[in-house]
């Protein structure tokens, strides 16, 4: 009877030690007159100890007097006089709100930040900057405009394309998408030469202005120059600057290599399995099951409980049960025709992501050895590309 | 009266119904020797730890044991909790 037992605290009861000769006579009367009596114990001939309501209490004068007993107050319990205590203890009162006002105060600061989405800034970089404009740890969350932080962050920093800054409790998450840079775009009068982005084996040039320094056959290496924006004839006095553009197209080659051992090592659980509980409060850890794993070969398998956990927040409280599978352990061959085709797909896939997209594949190539238990597949392919850039010319004035 | 409660106890039983009521008999209830719960009292004669004596319409309840509690008692009913090792009506 929790409920009851909870009513009871809530209207506040007494503990009362009846002392008399005819107490059956006092138990009567109390019933007779609607007092409710409960958990009645007998400590000895002539006393009883009971509960009751505090009304109830009240009217028990009457009894008493009635039937001679003598009445008197063991404990007081219960809700109204716990409040009637604290009435007296104001200032623990005080206390109590004060705390509570503190910790409602306290949540309402912002206590980290994390950067998230930035590849080529760092995270300091963008921390300082917010820094500047006034949000840090530290800051009352309603206190900073959000939105004015936004704005003026992405005219700080240019790189930065879109953000948002999100406050979870005392948590703020600035997410951030950067700017890719696209190469500068050179005025079309401005003077330029044009080079090789990467090096190849030139196949044809186009030369639309300036003068083409490469010929179909030359191989050419990164940087080298194409077109050249200096134009210098024997009949002229001064030379030329131009701005040359074309299309270079030429031969490039990727080659990566790489590796497959053809031994695998399988593993198959036998159904043993070694159970080992770990208590961690903190950074202590107790484990419950102590000692060592009884297996040679084994895999394991971790779960973690957080048991008072609510939302993100909670003790520090974790359950870590590790099971430990006994394996055994076995080697196995690997097909080498099926080793080789899973390796060729992982090379190409990888040298996929270099080739640019426009590029067209004119050959792909690949070589096959082993040494020892390991396979090594090197993978050469052969593009056909446009390699022209422009770069703006240093004139030397005269 | 002897006669009344004759004519009440075969109405009871023609009609079925319960024969507390009708005969304002006490109806006990009792949970293993643990609690012993009985409406329909007429009172408390006697209590001390090892023995109750109950008032009730046909006679007096006594239950003998040890530890005996009144946890509960009201006008109608009494809760007694505790080892109870005998009850039985005396005249």
């Amino acid at each position: 009877m929790l409920v009851l037992k909870l009513w009871n605290y809530f209207r506040g009861y007494v503990i009362i030690k009846v002392e008399g000769l005819a107490l059956e006579r006092f138990i009567n009367i109390c019933i007779s007159k609607e007092i409710y009596l409960w958990d009645i114990k007998r400590v000895d001939h002539t006393t009883l100890e009971a509960k009751l309501s505090i009304q109830g209490f009240k009217s028990l004068r009457k009894i008493v007097r009635k039937t001679g007993c003598r009445v008197s107050i063991n404990k007081k319990n219960g809700y109204p006089f716990r409040v009637h205590k604290l009435k007296k203890r104001k200032m623990l009162l005080v206390g109590a709100f004060f705390c509570f006002f503190l910790l409602i105060l306290s949540s309402t600061f912002i206590f980290s930040i994390d950067v998230d989405g930035n590849e080529m800034l760092e995270d300091k970089e963008i921390i300082s900057a917010l820094d500047e404009l006034g949000f840090k740890p530290g800051v009352n969350k309603y206190f900073v405009n959000l939105e004015d932080i936004e704005t003026e962050l992405l005219l700080d920093i240019e790189e930065i394309v879109w953000i948002e800054i999100e406050v979870k409790g005392i948590k703020a998450k600035v997410e951030i998408v950067e700017k890719r840079l696209i190469p500068e775009k050179i005025d079309k009068n401005t003077p330029c030469n044009v080079i090789a982005k990467k090096s190849g084996v030139i196949k044809e040039v186009i030369a639309k202005n300036g003068d083409a320094e490469v010929k179909e056959g030359d191989i050419v290496s990164e940087g080298d120059l194409l077109i050249n924006g200096i134009v210098e004839r024997e009949q002229m006095e001064k030379p030329l600057y131009i701005h040359s553009y074309g299309q270079v197209y030429a031969k490039t080659y990727y080659e990566t290599t790489e590796s497959k051992r053809l031994i695998e090592i399988k593993k198959e659980k036998t159904g043993e399995k070694f159970i080992k509980r770990t208590l961690k409060l903190g950074s202590l850890e107790l484990s419950f099951n102590g000692g060592k794993i009884p297996y040679k070969f084994y895999v394991t398998e971790k779960k973690s409980k957080k048991p008072f956990q609510w939302r993100n927040i909670g003790l520090p409280v974790e359950i870590i049960v590790e099971e430990h599978y006994e394996v055994n352990q076995f080697e196995e061959k690997v097909d080498l025709e099926e080793a080789k085709n899973e390796l060729h797909d992982k090379v190409i896939s990888k040298l996929l992501e270099e080739i640019p997209v426009d590029a067209e594949i004119l050959n792909n190539q690949i070589d096959f050895t082993t040494q020892g238990d390991v396979l090594y597949g090197k993978v050469i392919i052969e593009a056909l590309e446009d390699i022209a850039i422009q770069k703006t010319l240093k004139i030397e004035e005269d | 009266m002897k006669k009344n409660d004759e004519v009440k106890k075969s109405l009871a039983e023609i009609l079925e119904l319960p024969k507390d009521i009708m005969l304002d008999l006490p109806k006990i209830i009792m949970i293993g020797n643990l609690q012993i719960y009985i409406e329909n009292h007429k009172g408390i004669l006697e209590y001390t730890n090892n023995r109750i004596r109950i008032n009730t319409k046909n006679g007096v309840l006594r239950i003998i044991g040890k530890n005996l509690v009144l946890k509960n008692i009201i006008i109608e009913e009494i809760v007694i909790v505790g080892e109870i090792n005998q009850v039985e009506f005396i005249d």
